[in-house]
């Protein structure tokens, strides 16, 4: 059985820091990349990686604002670097997770998949992470690294953004709650590590209690 | 009576392939259509057979990637045809060679996002205002790959799935303006996959092969209709949503 050691969790704030605790907490040993003390370049990268979590949005995300009223620079902020970002934290990604046929997991909010008003950057760059993550899984996938996306409440990015009455879902979650990120999502990304979820291939699995059961 | 009659649509990308399809389409259906596209020496040409068949078009150059020029441009519809009604934004650039993700450049990361993800800004933007004056439609031209990824094309499916995202969230945003936003994901026969299939025979038969309706789909008389359809008060209780377009190509999303 591989022994998973290695963990970079990428992204400031919740959900990020919850799980970079999670991932600990599991015995991980995890490096939390965050936004301006470490850019994202080829010199800050460890050499092998078994696992890169993906869950950088930046402050500027994560603000409601109509389309009508966003600056060039606000959407530039908002949606075009961030999905810059994760594009290249899949490409240097590749070398460390190759080495230890490791795994990638996009977390994202439900926004990204089923729109947000006053949300359109940030489910652009999120839901882009979500199919980059299906497409990592296609075209990895017979190099041994495994891909996968995890959509959480939107409470998990955006305080007070909680589902329950809100405008993403118009189910109250069966679990009674939204997952946990520091326990919950985290044992969900230490699963996807393990080998006998090796024939789980591009999956796209939502957190939510409940609420969104897409088809 | 036409479906599209006074109506006014501007189409990014018109120049040629879908977009052009798709200015055909509207403006055979009674709109009057102006051709978005970088260069006149395509654009032109697709204004003038549309007004040679006995539609309304013009022509305005527009690069989407440059917030003024597409400012312009819906100035230009405006002032051309009175007001605008549809936004096709159908403008892409090319996606480059097939590429795992680790091997793409940041230039080609640059162009890709800034066709597709920051012009959609520009081209939602520019046209709201116009849109909700006349409780108009913005179409997205998008791809099976931004639903499902892409190994070949990983930047390509990004980008078109980034779309998807801003489409399901102005649908939520400009609902309540009367503002209809829907999106196509096309399988068409384009001039550059023609010649495609002229340097690699097999091509076209093993996609055909994968196509429920056997044939690729003709921008104008495949593709088009659709856009007219969205475009009409035939989908006016229709928001949000994304059309495969495809010949059943990709019947599992």
């Amino acid at each position: 059985m591989t022994v998973r050691q290695n963990a970079l969790v990428i992204g400031d704030g919740e959900p990020a820091t919850a799980i970079a605790l999670g991932l600990a907490d599991l015995g991980w040993s995890v490096v939390q990349l965050h936004d301006g003390s470490s850019p994202i370049t080829d010199h800050n990268w460890p050499d092998e990686l078994d696992l890169v979590v993906h869950a950088r949005y930046p402050a500027a995300c994560r603000q409601q604002c109509a389309m009508a009223d966003l600056s060039p620079a606000e959407w530039h902020a908002a949606c075009d670097e961030p999905l810059t970002a994760a594009i290249r934290v899949a490409r240097l990604a590749y070398r460390p997770l190759l080495r230890r046929a490791g795994r990638i997991v996009f977390v994202v909010p439900l926004m990204a998949s089923a729109g947000g008003a006053g949300y359109a950057p940030f489910a652009a760059a999120a839901e882009g992470c979500r199919i980059l993550a299906k497409s990592l899984a296609r075209s990895w996938g017979s190099d041994g690294i495994g891909s996968h996306a995890l959509t959480l409440d939107p409470s998990a990015f955006v305080h007070g953004a909680a589902n329950s009455g809100g405008e993403y879902v118009l189910h109250d979650p069966p679990l009674g709650r939204v997952p946990d990120p520091r326990i919950e999502v985290s044992a969900m990304i230490n699963a996807l590590t393990d080998e006998s979820f090796d024939v789980l291939v591009g999956s796209s699995l939502v957190l939510d209690g409940g609420s969104w059961m897409p088809g | 009576m036409k479906l599209l009659n006074n109506k006014v649509a501007m189409v990014t990308g018109a120049g040629q392939g879908v977009g052009e399809g798709i200015a055909r389409a509207l403006a055979y259906a009674g709109a009057a259509v102006m051709i978005a596209a970088r260069r006149a020496n395509n654009g032109v040409p697709a204004a003038s057979a549309i007004q040679q068949h006995g539609g309304t078009a013009a022509f305005v150059r527009c690069d989407v990637t440059n917030r003024a020029a597409v400012d312009t441009a819906v100035a230009a519809t405006v002032d051309r045809f009175g007001g605008l009604d549809v936004m096709v934004h159908n403008a892409v650039s090319p996606p480059g060679p097939p590429a795992p993700i680790q091997d793409i450049a940041d230039s080609l990361i640059e162009a890709q996002i800034a066709t597709a993800v920051t012009a959609t800004f520009h081209c939602a933007q520019a046209s709201l205002r116009h849109l909700r004056e006349r409780g108009g439609s913005l179409i997205l031209l998008t791809s099976a790959a931004g639903i499902e990824g892409s190994a070949n094309l990983p930047l390509y499916a990004t980008v078109k799935g980034a779309q998807r995202g801003i489409l399901k969230s102005l649908a939520r945003e400009w609902g309540p303006f009367g503002v209809r936003v829907n999106a196509i994901a096309p399988v068409a026969q384009t001039r550059a996959m023609t010649d495609a299939f002229a340097a690699n025979p097999t091509l076209q038969a093993r996609l055909n092969a994968r196509t429920p309706l056997g044939r690729m789909g003709d921008p104008e008389t495949d593709i088009g209709p659709v856009a007219v359809f969205l475009a009409s008060d035939l989908a006016r209780y229709m928001t949000g949503q994304t059309l495969a377009v495809d010949g059943g190509r990709f019947l599992g999303l």
